[in-house]
């Protein structure tokens, strides 16, 4: 089997995060509502260049 | 009103040169007690409160750190049978702190043990996540950094936190033998240390007679290198969490006592000059040197 599809787009983390979504998703309601916290990030990151800081950018924009 | 009269009193006698009349030095000091008390209660209780906070978070967050060290001891499990012949040559190195202050010392730990590391390989890049750490090393080392992270620690870290850093290191595109984890390691509820975690790229995975031996699919060591990251960060941030909270807790107490201290000597001072006042002013009425309007008001009261 060649490289599967997914290869192209994302690295295996964020593959492994999709999945986990996806199984977190699928559980029943009072252990669904436990396990979302888990998923849950805000991560803001910054990229820098010689010593000057650029944009913030949030990982996961809020849908409002 | 006090001050007026025990100026006319002291008048009376050569005062020494530069010194406010003691009446007069009395009153003022009194009010500012009086201030100085008051806001240091207010201090006292802050502090009391958020060492109240610190004590619950620490107990979530020694239990999310004993969770959190069996994804660091899994990563040891390869590492020990993967070891590299000679030592790496490019090191990354992640800097784990936060983002909130009053902890202590945690901060400052970290920011000079990552640059007491880059000291034998000054070029390094450095990622940072927390805001504190960053603007430390940014002073110190502005031209090293790469990448940096923020809004993690608010709540305890999660897998995701973790996962979210690796993947964007990886995407970042920083080229590494190694990375250099450096955080704070929980010696107990009272005190803690810095640590450096070292996590191999995949190209040093690669050299590692341990993977020789086997014929490896193609991406399958990228996902490993990447997956132990992950693990590695998720083990570090989740100690670090740890660190933070106890020794916010330490520090919040300390203050509290500080305070509570600083409180009881205040209120004797204040104590001392009120009852200082009061002598002063009965003193006045039975020489007879106060003016009739006081001694009136005093009568009636």
């Amino acid at each position: 089997m060649s490289a599967p599809a997914w290869r192209q787009f994302f690295s295996f983390n964020k593959y492994s995060q999709i999945a986990a979504r996806a199984v977190r998703q699928s559980l029943n309601e009072t252990e669904r509502v436990a396990a979302e916290k888990r998923g849950l990030t805000d991560v803001r990151y910054q990229k820098w260049e010689n010593g000057k800081g650029g944009e913030q950018v949030l990982l996961n924009p809020k849908e409002t | 009103m006090l001050a007026r009269r025990s100026v006319i009193r002291l008048a009376t006698q050569p005062a020494p040169l530069g010194v406010a009349p003691s009446g007069a030095r009395n009153m003022a000091t009194l009010r500012e007690l009086e201030l100085r008390l008051k806001s240091v209660r207010n201090i006292e209780k802050i502090t009391k409160s958020m060492k109240m906070i610190a004590s619950t978070k620490l107990s979530k967050a020694q239990r999310a750190m004993q969770n959190g060290k069996q994804y660091g001891i899994a990563n040891q499990e390869v590492f020990e049978n993967a070891k590299p012949e000679e030592a790496p040559k490019r090191k990354l190195f992640l800097v784990i702190s936060s983002d909130k202050g009053l902890c202590g010392g945690v901060h400052s730990s970290v920011s000079k043990a990552t640059r007491r590391a880059i000291a034998d390989s000054p070029g390094s890049p450095i990622a940072i996540v927390g805001d504190k750490s960053k603007a430390q090393l940014s002073r110190a080392l502005p031209n090293n950094l790469t990448i940096t992270f923020n809004q993690i620690g608010r709540d305890v870290p999660t897998f995701a936190d973790a996962a979210a850093v690796a993947d964007l290191i990886a995407k970042s595109g920083v080229e590494y033998d190694v990375v250099e984890i450096v955080y704070n390691k929980f010696v107990s509820a009272l005190s803690y240390e810095s640590g450096v975690m070292q996590v191999p790229g995949e190209e040093t995975f690669k050299e590692t007679a341990g993977f020789k031996a086997y014929e490896m699919e193609e991406e399958v060591t990228k996902d490993l290198a990447e997956f132990a990251l992950a693990n590695a960060i998720f083990a570090t941030l989740t100690e670090s969490h740890a660190c933070e909270q106890s020794s916010r807790r330490n520090a919040m107490d300390n203050a509290s006592k500080n305070a509570s201290d600083m409180i009881g000597s205040l209120q004797m001072q204040y104590n001392r000059g009120r009852q200082a006042a009061i002598t002063n002013e009965l003193v006045d009425i039975i020489t007879g040197h106060g003016d009739w309007k006081t001694l009136y008001a005093i009568v009636r009261t």
